[in-house]
């Protein structure tokens, strides 16, 4: 019978699905980055069954928290009424990106079903809600031990980037389109 | 969540008490401000419709409910009627995950011929591994709600004003995250429960290699933390837009910013959310700083062997001690809800741009500084 | 059923194969919109789907690797969607427009 963990992979994975379709698929782009916040919080939900709670919970700070509200931001003050097409044009090629998308779906999924069926070992391990603060402290350890240097590089990017940002932005012009 | 229909019944009943009890705590929040802000500004407030005016919200409530609903002729359905309920989703969610006091256990009783197990209820609706982080992230969700509110309206006035409170939230909260990393260090854990465990008893530290106990201090956070209790309570004002943060609600500015273009009961689910989003900030100041549901002087033990005194039985014993120890924490957050209330009515307000000028230029710097304090601090304290 | 008695019990491979249609998902999202804004969504999508597949990695290996990967991972992903937008917004600015299709020609 379903386990609870099944029975909550599959909820979440079904939501994240159906919601990553709706990014694609939605026309007006606000829709779009509501869609991507629910299929992140679906992600978040899929790290919890995976027994990975600190990254879940740092995929809702950072993620949902403060990208996607800068994303939702960024296009509630665009106006964006006179979008003239939502989707590319040209059969042809909208064949051909379909095509090329389910030739790389097919053979991802082909690969992973026949590592499978050759090597089906890997079991569930029992999860414990309790350690998460001993995981968290050895990711801590890790980070600060053996990958202290991506750690540091990390800071400086993070700095870069927020120089950048500041100064692309002091390019004067408006963002009101009818202007 | 329990392994017989018993206990899954009473869990499942815990998380509906506690979800309605912070939607019930707003009727008396708003008699309390409205009574407590013409007190300080010396006059009566609503004191005609019941005893002292208490019944003023169950009027307000039914006039709420019988106005018109109404959607903007260029707002979108589902974002309109979408942000009242997300503003009510984080609020319900944090204070769920936060001990409300110490675990009732309950011995095998006899109901109905058969016999119930031993049990031990938690006083939370559930105990996460991850409890700081989680509040954290579950509170940044609050931003979405003022975004759907302002798009959802279709006008220029909710949208600038959701955009203004979404900028205001999303900055505070590194400055609310950073100051609570302080207290990580301190008692070393995520875990709710445990925090408010070690703020048990009289002050203890260690200083310079001995351990030091003054027993008239209790041994609360605050006396770890000043500085990281205050940028901690100050960018929760900012958080739940509250005076003197404000602006993007202000009446003078914005005309009601966000909410503008609401009326009837979806104003008054705003409205919970936002004093629910208060009564969160209040219940996280008193478990992290001010010791949860301890009190100097008052012992498991020692209330437990008091309430011995005057009922029989090991269960109603230790419901009536745990109901002890909730109603100490339940003081702690009135205390706050007051403060809170009594720095609106306070303080005037601050403009927009010297409000973000204190969220990034004083408060990060200050919190990344107190940081760095407590490392060093700890570190030479541990030697 | 053979195929009721592979989805009852979640292994490894469901979580790579809801790695793989996100990250599917994603691609086609790029090939297909046109608005610059949404591009950059789907890209974040992908990342998103590769770091389902670290974790589920991690987890089943029991190896911790995994979830410092996907701590850079989305650093790295912020970052680049805060440029992203400062980028959009300044062509915005400039050209009123984030339909890539005028952008098809531009030169220097």
């Amino acid at each position: 019978m379903l386990t609870v963990n099944d029975f909550l992979f599959y909820l979440l994975a079904a939501v994240t699905f159906l919601s990553g379709a709706g990014v694609i698929l939605a026309r007006n782009p606000i829709h779009c980055a509501f869609m991507l916040v629910v299929s992140m919080i679906g992600i978040a939900g899929i790290f919890v069954t995976l027994d990975a709670y600190f990254i879940a919970a740092v995929q809702m700070i950072v993620y949902a928290g403060a990208v996607m509200v800068l994303f939702v931001m960024v296009l509630m003050l665009f106006d964006l009424k006179h979008e003239l097409k939502a989707f590319s044009k040209g059969a042809i090629s909208g064949v051909l990106k379909l095509l090329s998308t389910g030739v790389l779906l097919g053979m991802l999924l082909a690969y992973i079903g026949y590592t499978f069926s050759v090597d089906p070992s890997f079991k569930p391990v029992p999860a414990d809600p309790q350690h998460a603060m001993e995981t968290t402290k050895e990711i801590s350890s890790l980070l600060f031990t053996r990958y202290v240097f991506g750690f540091e590089v990390i800071g400086v990017l993070l700095l870069v980037i927020a120089i950048g940002a500041v100064t692309l932005s002091r390019i004067s012009g408006g963002t009101h389109a009818d202007s | 969540m329990g392994q017989d229909a018993f206990e899954i019944t009473i869990n499942v009943l815990k998380m509906l008490v506690i979800f309605l009890g912070i939607v019930q705590a707003v009727p008396l929040l708003v008699w309390l401000e409205r009574r407590g802000s013409a007190f300080i500004q010396n006059r009566l407030g609503p004191n005609r419709v019941g005893p002292l005016g208490l019944l003023q919200l169950l009027a307000d409530a039914v006039k709420f409910l019988t106005k018109e609903n109404f959607v903007p002729e260029k707002g979108e359905w589902f974002f309109y009627y979408g942000a009242p309920v997300m503003a009510l989703i984080p609020a319900s969610l944090a204070f769920a995950s936060i001990p409300l006091s110490i675990p009732i256990a309950i011995e095998p009783f006899e109901m109905f011929g058969r016999t119930f197990g031993p049990y031990t209820f938690i006083m939370q609706g559930y105990d996460l591994g991850i409890g700081i982080v989680f509040v954290l992230g579950i509170s940044s969700l609050g931003a979405y709600a003022l975004l759907m509110a302002g798009w959802g309206s279709g006008s220029k006035y909710s949208l600038l004003g959701a955009l203004r409170a979404s900028a205001q939230v999303i900055s505070y909260e590194l400055a609310l995250s950073l100051s609570l990393v302080g207290i990580l260090m301190v008692y070393g854990t995520f875990y709710f429960t445990d925090i408010v465990q070690a703020q048990a008893g009289p002050l203890t530290f260690n200083f310079l290699g001995k351990s030091v106990v003054i027993p008239w201090l209790p041994n609360w956070g605050i006396f770890f933390q000043p500085l990281g209790a205050l940028i901690f309570f100050s960018a929760t004002f900012a958080e739940t837009n509250r005076l003197p943060f404000d602006l993007p609600e202000a009446e003078g500015e914005l005309v009601a910013g966000y909410h503008t273009e609401y009326g009837g009961f979806k104003f008054n689910l705003f409205f919970i959310g936002e004093y629910g989003h208060m009564l969160v900030a209040s219940a996280l100041m008193a478990t992290f700083f001010f010791g949860g549901y301890h009190f100097p002087g008052l012992t498991p033990e020692g209330v437990s062997a008091f309430w011995s005194g005057v009922v029989s039985g090991a269960n109603a014993n230790n419901i009536l001690t745990s109901l002890t120890f909730l109603l100490v924490l339940l003081a702690k957050i009135a205390f706050f809800l007051w403060v809170f209330i009594w720095v609106r009515w306070t303080l005037p307000r601050f403009r927009y741009d010297h409000l973000m000028d204190l969220g990034w230029k004083t408060m990060l710097p200050w919190a990344l500084f107190n940081t760095v304090l407590t490392a060093v601090v700890m570190f030479i304290s541990h030697q | 059923m053979p195929i009721l008695d592979t989805a009852l019990k979640v292994g490894l491979n469901h979580y790579l194969y809801l790695s793989a249609i996100l990250f599917a998902i994603g691609m086609l999202g790029i090939l297909i919109r046109r608005n610059v804004i949404v591009i950059l969504m789907c890209i974040e999508l992908m990342l998103n789907a590769v770091n389902v597949s670290f974790i589920a990695f991690s987890r089943y290996n029991e190896n911790l690797n995994g979830q410092i990967m996907v701590f850079f991972v989305m650093t790295v992903a912020a970052a680049e969607a805060a440029v992203g937008l400062a980028l959009a917004v300044t062509i915005f600015k400039k050209f009123r427009e984030v339909n890539i299709r005028f952008f098809e020609h531009l030169k220097g």
